[in-house]
């Protein structure tokens, strides 16, 4: 069992922790989170939140704990400013990762997820904000990590949020002229027909606009002349 | 070789050049790996020493468009990849041939989804698909060995004397009029104009210069 305090700190041949653990799904208590090496406690940053919690207020306006991992709500006019003092104050100084959630539900449809990892404690936070349909708006955090440029770019793309200040915001994989956003709840699955094209059938043909063509009876033309299958001969 | 005639160990054989053309041709495809996914790493199975594509002579995987005759598209292709593939497609010499590898390749897969086409047969012409998640090199095997039997029953000389425009102007010779000697497999449909060729050969026998009314 590798000790709580130490994260690193691992023996492969013991079979204590060769043991398979379920993650636990309910609030775990404080007798249970030394149980699972799985759900480490890196995530677990009390004194960080305490700090921001002294810092910014109400703008921190819950703290979720789910599988032994802290997640804090912060009001999203206030994200920037939040990740500049984890950044300065706290050294989180490696932005992971940032995505968006839609929840498709009727207020705060959309969420913002940042997560922030803490080389020098060895320690990760979660920061998450509720967006509403009605504003699309987020303060970009650009300018603070500037690895979030792409993850803001991709998160426009496949949700829409419209990330202020940020310096470059084009799509990150769809094309420009895509109208919807695809991850979206409402987006089709396959997409809608006609939106992306596909290349032409011929090699100065027009491009073809239908994906299903070769299910509607669109054959390609082979550059050779093909023998006639001759039934009987099987 | 198989089915040549005449040898009599004078030390030459004759065939049909479209026999020979198709032999030469179809022991020599020159894949070209269209790998985007998981099943490339079968066709570099494939290619390897192990299943030992070399043995179909089509071990020369060709990444230059221009000197591959057989495309394996292997993995699911993307709408911004198709616009590549048939770009590379378009710059590969005719004639050319064309595998899809695999079930994404085929029909999209697994990934039932927005940005993935629901198979490369709507913007290419597939000749072969193989089944699978990955295919077993085995697969790809046969599917080579289907191309090749299908080369060996194209027309692609003989269509110039036999079906094609040129027939009308072209003399009908005895030994032109018999059926595919010298190919190397009997053709799945001897169809039915060849039929009537070497029919009109055999009843105008004594006067060779007649043109053929195909």
């Amino acid at each position: 069992m590798s000790k709580p305090d130490n994260p690193r700190a691992s023996n492969p041949k013991d079979p204590e922790e060769l043991r398979f653990h379920y993650t636990p799904t309910h609030t775990s208590g404080p007798e249970e989170e030394t149980d699972n090496p799985h759900a480490k406690d890196t995530t677990r940053v009390p004194d960080v939140i305490e700090a921001l919690r002294e810092e910014f207020g109400d703008v921190v306006l819950s703290l979720d704990r789910y599988a032994n991992e802290d997640t804090v709500y912060v009001r999203k006019e206030r994200i920037r400013d939040v990740c500049r003092y984890l950044r300065e104050e706290e050294n989180f100084d490696y932005f992971v990762d940032l995505g968006g959630i839609d929840r498709f539900t009727d207020e705060d449809r959309y969420e913002v997820f940042y997560n922030i990892v803490s080389t020098e404690r060895q320690k990760r936070i979660r920061l998450k904000v509720r967006v509403d349909e009605t504003d699309m708006r987020v303060p970009s955090v650009e300018p603070v990590y500037r690895a979030a440029n792409w993850n803001e770019r991709e998160a426009y793309d496949m949700f829409g949020f419209d990330f202020v200040d940020h310096p470059d915001p084009r799509r990150m994989y769809m094309p420009e002229d895509f109208e919807y956003h695809p991850l979206r709840k409402e987006f089709p699955q396959l997409g809608v027909p006609g939106s992306l094209p596909l290349p032409p059938q011929t090699p100065d043909g027009e491009l073809t606009m239908d994906p299903f063509a070769a299910a509607r009876g669109s054959q390609p033309v082979k550059s050779y002349e093909e023998p006639p299958v001759d039934q009987d001969s099987e | 070789m198989a089915g040549s005639n005449g040898s009599n160990g004078q030390g030459f054989f004759t065939t049909r050049v479209d026999a020979i053309l198709n032999w030469a041709r179809s022991n020599s495809l020159m894949p070209m790996p269209m790998g985007l996914a998981c099943c490339a790493i079968e066709m570099m199975g494939f290619a390897g020493p192990k299943y030992d594509s070399a043995r179909f002579g089509s071990e020369a995987m060709r990444f230059s468009p221009r000197q591959a005759d057989l495309m394996i598209v292997a993995g699911w292709c993307s709408y911004k990849m198709s616009h590549a593939i048939r770009r590379v497609w378009d710059q590969m010499g005719d004639p050319k041939w064309c595998i899809a590898m695999g079930a994404c390749a085929s029909t999209g897969g697994m990934h039932r989804c927005y940005g993935v086409v629901q198979g490369v047969d709507n913007f290419l012409p597939v000749d072969v698909y193989i089944s699978g998640c990955p295919p077993r090199p085995e697969s790809v095997l046969h599917a080579l060995m289907d191309i090749q039997e299908k080369i060996r029953n194209e027309y692609s000389v003989v269509k110039d004397y036999a079906h094609g425009e040129a027939a009308s102007r072209t003399p009908v010779l005895p030994e032109n009029s018999d059926r595919f000697p010298g190919q190397l497999e009997k053709p799945k449909t001897p169809d039915a104009t060849l039929e009537t060729v070497s029919a009109t050969a055999r009843d105008e026998d004594d006067d060779p210069a007649e043109p053929a009314v195909a």
